[in-house]
């Protein structure tokens, strides 16, 4: 598996945690979950939040919580399509 | 001194639909791509839609310069002196149509020959050779110089996956892209003429190629 294939996975897998929480998961499960060292998470969660695929949401405890927004949704329902278009155009 | 093409209504209409259509396919092309690397920003899909922009817009140019080739000479020398205009648009020709072959080729070769200088690198390759069309204003020249870049590229791609397991037929379909388009600037050459048929017979072979093209791409993207 090359190096950008694994990005696109690792990104699906975050995505696919937090939707599979009722979209809503706190961030250290999250890292938990990811299987991810924290350096590693805290990149591509910074990833993730500056190409508008997660949002933070506090509740009325002032507790943080991650969501999906749609374009997160988007990216989830097209990866097998990305994928599969990489890989036919050798790209 | 070379010849200028006689003017054909019939060549014209056809080279002028041929345009379009190829033109259409490579926006198409371009466009349904978006989302996709809107959604991953990944390199291969960055660089694989410009190369089919810059083929669309070497076609668009190119078409620009067989209308600069079989016009009438004082029917442009009243708006723009077609001396100044025709170095021109060999330049443009040359300028995308060897981003395109350079985008295409490292489309497909950029994890193993990541470089972060690439875009300058193509840039500094296309304006060489635009360069050359433009002093010595010869699409057989340009043609020439492309075949070498293709030839090199080509040498590169397969030393490159000389062990990748999968073999897919779309390598094919590229290297088709980029010799159709050095026979096309061999159509431009004054003096060179071809018969009709051969050339039309031509031009419906490289279409089906950038049919083939969209309609892979139309299975994943809708």
């Amino acid at each position: 598996m090359n190096k950008k294939r694994d990005r696109l996975g690792v990104i699906f897998d975050i995505l696919k945690i937090i939707r599979d929480h009722h979209n809503s998961i706190k961030p250290t499960p999250l890292l938990r979950y990811s299987n991810l060292s924290s350096a590693s998470f805290s990149e591509y969660y910074a990833e993730l939040d500056a190409k508008g695929f997660v949002k933070e949401i506090t509740d009325r405890k002032g507790k943080k919580y991650i969501t999906l927004t749609d374009k997160g949704f988007t990216y989830l329902e097209k990866y097998k399509t990305i994928l599969g278009f990489i890989e036919e155009f050798e790209l | 001194m070379p010849m200028t093409p006689f003017f054909n209504p019939t060549g014209f209409l056809t080279e002028g639909i041929y345009t379009l259509v190829i033109l259409v396919f490579c926006l198409l092309v371009y466009f349904k791509t978006k989302e996709i690397y809107d959604l991953t920003k990944h390199n291969g899909i960055k660089y694989f839609r410009y190369a089919f922009l810059f083929f669309g817009l070497a076609y668009a140019s190119r078409l620009i310069l067989y209308i600069m080739m079989i016009s009438n000479r004082i029917f442009f020398d009243e708006f723009m002196p077609r001396r100044a205009t025709m170095p021109l648009s060999n330049l443009f020709v040359a300028y995308f149509s060897t981003l395109a072959i350079l985008y295409m080729t490292y489309s497909s070769i950029w994890k193993k020959i990541e470089s972060e200088h690439f875009l300058t690198f193509s840039n500094i390759v296309a304006m060489i050779v635009a360069a050359m069309a433009f002093i010595f204003r010869s699409p057989f020249l340009v043609s020439l110089i492309q075949l070498l870049l293709l030839i090199v590229t080509v040498i590169v791609g397969v030393k490159t996956y000389s062990n990748h397991k999968k073999k897919t037929k779309i390598r094919a379909l590229y290297f088709l892209i980029a010799g159709f388009w050095l026979i096309n600037l061999l159509f431009l050459e004054p003096g060179r003429f071809l018969p009709f048929e051969f050339k039309v017979g031509f031009q419906i072979i490289s279409l089906f190629v950038f049919i083939a093209i969209y309609y892979k791409i139309s299975k994943w993207v809708k």
